[in-house]
């Protein structure tokens, strides 16, 4: 198994206007062709202006992935027709990207080589009637998104499997976000390229595959698709490939040979941008904090564990920024960090949800792990509680004070009362079935509503049994 | 009746009264109208004429080529592709007329999105020259030196020109054409033919007319990132200053070369003396590049044409077709496209296309643009030891349109010989009529270095109050 994956990422950047003219970039849930100028709409005699935010946003991104930047960019027009191209033609950078020759690296140590970094305009939204290409008979075009700024950032076939591509996107978009030029939430933030050749095989290239999980199904599905195609023809032949959300499998668009001819020219109507020294440097010593040092510093500062720091920054900068939040309101970062990477992430991750769309509050939460912590309450109500907190966003926060752990002289009177009026259970207990108790511990969660820990009410009804036994034999 | 000059128009425009005021709308709509009848000269006449705002040009009606925009007045770029297509803004020149009081009489009639040199590739009518209407009034800006030439009221023309648009008819039309530096003029609102070449200029019945227009529409425009933040000049403060002193290049080259009518370049030389006269010395030169002009001049015009013409695919505006399910986008946008645009305009979409394709990109396009570089070289070098260089404006006289029609498309192109040097790199030139062959009138060429409009719209002026060419 010798497979070589490769990306062009597109990431919508979250300037405020357009790449190109001065409508909104971040607008949510506006009417369709409501955000739009003659500009963006490619009207005759209309003529762009760079958005010099998103080259600075452009120069970040490169910086952040180790690239060389180039003194002076330009802008190109890429030429092909397609319905969601205002002007038939793409601004976009073709001879010299702002960032070249970088690299990020991955927790096996392997780094993935950036190949570039450069800046484009987006094309509008198209909408199937049907959701699908082949079964619309038209379809609708919504110019909102059209001239949005993208990012593409390119790397070299360096990846092996799709556990790279997964870590080194989460760590991508980790970086991105700590950029602060990317809101993953935005409509079409991330879509990618996704180059795959196999051994002896001829790279595929499958087009525009929107999210993370598609990228790893459109990975998963070209490499089994490309071995049985080698197993029948002996060869894959190059060609490029469009991916169906819906089946989750690929299709030929077109071989090699009727590939687009783009005739990129300059953009006559963008002068060259000139990136100083003193610009460069300016830009570098104001980046914020990225996700390696901030690792770093968690381990360090918060003496937590290497692979809790990992998940915190690296899964979603969010998280880090939640858990460090909750770190105000209790001091405690091991046991906040553990919560959070475990119980927390894993009812984020049921519902498919990032920490900032939900209604989990740090203060909140820095509270209910606080209280276990001083077993005031249970792991198991606690793990409910997140769960609840999670799902509805309801707020929590008395549910976590009327809340009084069971103690044990309690738990003791109850659990007499069950083994009494159980005594043929308990017989069958003595008699060595471990599991006949089972009933009556449940029965006193039961009772207690779970304000009681499991475990301690099981060493709590084998001691009674065991005490009884002893006074029995006396 | 006599015809007033705007020069001395101006010295009463600001105490017009309310009646004057709209008499000299009325008569100029009334006028524009016959001028239109016999000079086919207009595309679209503007039925709502009003003046904004009491600013210099207070009465003074403004003609526009037909690929600016004007806001609710339609503007084809003399193109079918557009031939509804009403823009919804105006361009940054028109709105700087209006504030300065200028009232936008029409579009004027041009080659199809600027694809000519005589104003024969129209989708409409061929303008017809004032001084003889068999012949062609000059391209692409015909409409507009036609216009400018028949009007007998106070007129002057917003033209453009990427490769001698505007040189061209004011030469054959005996008006005057500026055609400032690139970045001088903003382009914005300005539908683009190449739009590293493309200027928007001026043409008016004397060099006092061109000069003001251009005053007025000058200056730098944050919506179009090449216009160049300068001192805005007075070119009326400066242009009557005498030119003694002044060093004339002459490129011996553009004399010889082999379209040139003998006549038309003898013409040029006599009208040389007169400067002398005005106390202004000149010497024959070489600028050897200048063959390299027109070849590299056209691919990198047809090749930004062809990208710019990608967006005429029948939606959103211009022209366009019932929609039918068979069709695929594609198929949609060629129907379009075949019955939208003219010959003209597909000839130098397929050779733009050709010329930037990879594997010719190298070849054409790349190649192209250095030689721009090295021509604009060749410029400097002159202008670093003269003040202007003059050459004819056309190596010949206008045409009759039968045999415009007929001509070749490679010696059409050659006819821009004089004009796409210093449109390809960008330089300032004026057109004066100077002498008249076959009693048509000639035209002469000053060409200045990067914003030396000032200059060369001084030498013109010195030398039009000698010249007594009508």
């Amino acid at each position: 198994m010798n497979e070589k994956i490769g990306l062009e990422i597109h990431v919508r950047l979250n300037t405020k206007t357009k790449l190109f003219c001065s409508d909104h970039n971040n607008i949510k849930n506006a009417k369709p062709n409501s955000n739009t100028c003659p500009v963006c709409m490619g009207f005759p005699g209309s003529k762009p202006v760079l958005n010099k935010e998103a080259v600075r946003y452009g120069v970040m991104i490169a910086l952040a992935l180790n690239c060389s930047i180039s003194s002076k960019i330009f802008f190109s027009r890429k030429t092909y027709f397609y319905p969601d191209m205002s002007k038939n033609y793409q601004i976009t950078q073709y001879e010299i990207p702002i960032g070249r020759e970088g690299y990020l690296e991955i927790s096996n140590g392997k780094r993935i080589r950036i190949r570039r970094v450069h800046i484009e305009e987006d094309p509008a939204k198209i909408l199937y009637p049907t959701n699908d290409l082949n079964t619309s008979e038209y379809l609708l075009v919504d110019y909102n998104r059209s001239g949005m700024p993208l990012s593409e950032i390119v790397t070299e076939p360096d990846f092996s499997d799709k556990e790279e591509v997964r870590e080194f996107m989460d760590k991508l978009i980790s970086i991105l976000e700590h950029l602060g030029v990317f809101d993953a939430q935005a409509d079409a933030a991330l879509r990618a390229d996704v180059n795959v050749s196999i051994e002896n095989g001829e790279r595929v290239e499958v087009k525009n595959v929107s999210g993370l999980e598609n990228i790893e199904r459109a990975i998963t599905y070209e490499i089994i698709r490309q071995r049985s195609a080698y197993r029948l023809n002996g060869r894959v032949e190059r060609e490029t490939r469009h991916f169906s959300e819906v089946s989750g499998t690929t299709t030929k668009l077109r071989a090699k040979e009727f590939e687009e001819d783009y005739g990129y020219i300059f953009d006559p109507d963008l002068p060259i941008v000139k990136l100083s020294d003193e610009l460069i440097e300016k830009i570098k010593s104001e980046l914020p904090e990225l996700p390696d040092k901030r690792i770093e510093r968690f381990i360090r500062s918060y003496k937590i564990e290497k692979s809790f720091a990992s998940i915190l920054v690296n899964k979603d900068k969010q998280l880090a920024d939640f858990f460090e939040e909750s770190l105000k309101y209790y001091n405690n970062p091991e046991s906040l960090a553990k919560w959070i990477t475990t119980f927390l992430l894993k009812s984020l991750n049921w519902h498919k949800l990032r920490i900032n769309q939900t209604h989990v509050k740090p203060e909140v939460f820095a509270l209910l792990i606080r209280s276990v912590d001083e077993n005031k309450i249970s792991d198991a109500y606690a793990k409910d509680l997140i769960k609840i907190y999670v799902d509805t966003g309801k707020d929590i926060t008395d549910m976590i004070k009327s809340y009084n752990a069971i103690n044990k002289e309690d738990i003791e009177k109850i659990a007499r009362r069950y083994i009494e009026s159980n005594m043929k259970a308990v017989s069958e207990y003595k008699k060595g079935n471990i599991r006949a108790i089972d009933f009556i511990i449940g029965s006193i969660l039961k009772e207690t509503k779970k304000r009681a820990d499991p475990k301690l009410v099981k060493e709590i009804v084998i001691d009674l049994i065991d005490k009884e036994e002893a006074s029995v034999a006396q | 009746m006599i015809l007033l000059t705007i020069e001395s128009f101006l010295e009463r425009n600001q105490n017009l009264k309310r009646e004057e005021l709209d008499d000299i709308i009325a008569r100029a709509k009334e006028r524009s109208l016959l001028i239109d009848k016999e000079y086919d000269a207009f595309i679209t006449l503007n039925d709502n004429l009003a003046v904004e705002s009491k600013g210099i040009l207070y009465g003074v009606a403004i003609s526009v080529k037909d690929n600016i925009c004007t806001k609710g007045l339609r503007t084809t770029a003399g193109s079918r592709i557009l031939e509804s297509y009403i823009p919804p803004f105006d361009a940054t020149v028109i709105e700087k007329v209006k504030r300065a009081g200028g009232f936008i009489i029409g579009k004027t009639a041009m080659d199809e999105f600027g694809f000519g040199s005589f104003s024969i590739n129209c989708a409409y009518k061929i303008p017809k020259n004032p001084n003889d209407k068999e012949r062609v009034t000059g391209g692409s800006s015909g409409g507009a030196a036609a216009v400018t030439k028949a009007a007998d009221f106070p007129h002057i023309a917003i033209a453009q020109s990427t490769g001698g648009s505007i040189t061209a008819p004011a030469a054959f039309t005996g008006t005057v054409g500026i055609t400032p530096t690139y970045g001088r003029v903003s382009r914005y609102g300005l539908i683009d033919y190449s739009n590293s070449m493309d200027k928007i200029g001026t043409i008016g019945k004397d060099v006092f007319d061109a000069a003001l227009l251009l005053q007025i529409i000058q200056g730098y425009d944050p919506r179009d990132s090449t216009s160049i933040k300068l001192n805005e000049e007075s070119y009326i403060d400066s242009m009557n200053k005498e030119i003694k002193g002044f060093k004339i290049a002459i490129p011996k080259e553009y004399y010889d070369y082999n379209y040139v009518d003998k006549r038309v370049a003898d013409k040029i030389m006599d009208s040389l003396s007169k400067l002398e006269e005005l106390g202004a010395s000149f010497d024959i030169i070489s600028m050897p590049m200048y063959k390299y002009a027109i070849s590299a001049y056209y691919i990198v015009a047809i090749s930004e044409a062809s990208t710019n013409l990608a967006r005429y695919s029948g939606l959103r505006y211009g022209l366009q077709k019932q929609l039918d399910s068979s069709l695929t986008f594609d198929e949609y946008a060629s129907i379009i496209r075949e019955q939208g645009f003219g010959e003209e305009a597909k000839r130098r979409i397929i050779l733009g296309t050709f010329a930037r394709m990879s594997g010719y990109r190298d070849a054409f396009y790349l190649k192209a643009l250095k030689i721009r570089k090295l021509l604009i070289d060749d410029y400097k070098r002159v202008f670093s030891r003269y003040d202007a260089i003059i050459t004819p404006s056309m190596p010949v006289i206008a045409p009759k349109i039968k045999d415009a029609l007929s001509m070749e498309p490679l010696k059409v192109y050659g006819m821009d010989i004089m004009t796409v040097g210093p449109n390809f790199t960008g330089m300032p030139t004026i057109s004066i009529p100077v002498a008249r062959v076959e009693g048509m009138p000639i035209g002469m060429q000053i060409v200045g270095d990067h914003f030396n409009e000032a200059k060369i719209i001084r030498i013109a002026r010195n030398l039009e109050k000698v010249l007594n060419y009508e």
